[in-house]
């Protein structure tokens, strides 16, 4: 049985970071599907979901060859850059510095863009919608297998980390397959902030372990930090929420 | 090759969206190693890693606000 202290944020960071990246794929399979059917973007998802399947098996086993120290500095980095990434761009949209994603606007978008790029092409209509699909599937899926990793492979919590991951596909395909349109419901920068700020807890937490630190409390000091990078997460978007303009008449 | 070349462009921007952000971070981990490696006690390190990402995510996100209201 996994220690829940460490095993639940694991969990709960593949499955939140794991939601934000599907909802975002399905948004793009949904426009091949729109466009061309539903055989190319099956097709596109099926043969990018193989490739992760591959890129997973064929690396997961050279992670047991790294010694852990090194693993949880390396993987530790990354967080830190992807997570504190993550939470500053979530920060921004908070505060409403930047505009908040929007997957009607994508869908909007990628539809005019995926269209026009299949009517300039006579005879392989199907087969550039299938590509579309692949390459969202793969980039998006691409950033799951990373988190599930991350998260996962410090303290051997590799199969729970992929259960959040998986729990959050299957999510994501039950509420697309009854919406049939872009999963605009999804609080997303809501979400964004909420695992950029697990994910730069955990980079803290791993950085410190592969530094050889010994943090106060074991593993309960991941809930500290997630708990101090929230409050200056919210923090600085408060402080750079642009001021209202009065509007004299 | 396209495919590739956006994956590969897709995987840098997940680490390096921000150069300043990432050179930040980097040094910041070196000062923190350097730090525990000299033998000074590790919660020292420890504390400079953690106050200077909390002080890294602050500055970038005034940074990136200020450069866009400046448009």
């Amino acid at each position: 049985m996994p220690d829940w202290t460490t095993a639940g944020p694991a969990v709960g960071a593949a499955f939140l970071a794991s939601l934000v990246e599907v909802v975002e794929a399905f948004t793009i399979v949904l426009v091949v599907a729109t466009l061309r059917g539903w055989k190319p973007a099956v097709a596109g998802t099926g043969a990018a979901l193989a490739l992760l399947a591959l890129i997973v098996v064929t690396l997961g086993p050279l992670l047991a060859l790294v010694p852990l120290a090194a693993l949880q500095l390396v993987i530790g980095v990354l967080l830190l850059l992807f997570g504190i990434g993550w939470l500053r761009k979530a920060a921004l949209r908070t505060a409403g510095v930047i505009p908040l994603h929007d997957e009607d606007a994508i869908f909007a978008r990628e539809t005019a863009q995926l269209g026009a790029e299949v009517a300039r092409s006579k005879t392989a209509q199907d087969w550039i919608a299938g590509i579309a699909a692949f390459k969202a599937v793969l980039l998006e899926g691409l950033e799951v297998v990373f988190i599930v990793i991350a998260v996962g492979a410090g303290k051997g919590l590799l199969g729970p980390a992929s259960l959040g991951a998986l729990a959050a596909c299957a999510l994501v395909l039950v509420a697309g397959a009854l919406a049939h349109r872009p999963l605009t419901r999804v609080p997303e920068n809501t979400l964004k902030f909420g695992v950029g700020v697990m994910l730069s807890a955990f980079g803290v937490f791993w950085t410190g372990e592969g530094l050889g630190i010994d943090w106060p409390g074991g593993d309960l000091a991941l809930l500290v930090f997630a708990a101090l990078f929230l409050l200056t997460g919210l923090g600085a978007a408060r402080m750079v929420r642009p001021v209202p303009t009065e509007v004299t008449s | 090759m396209s495919i590739l070349k956006d994956v590969l462009a897709d995987l840098a921007s997940m680490f390096v969206a921000d150069a300043r952000l990432t050179g930040a971070i980097l040094a910041l981990v070196a000062v923190a190693a350097m730090l525990v490696w000299a033998g000074l006690p590790s919660l020292v390190g420890g504390a400079v890693l953690l106050v200077g990402c909390l002080a890294v995510l602050v500055l970038a996100v005034r940074r990136e606000a200020a450069r866009r209201a400046r448009r």
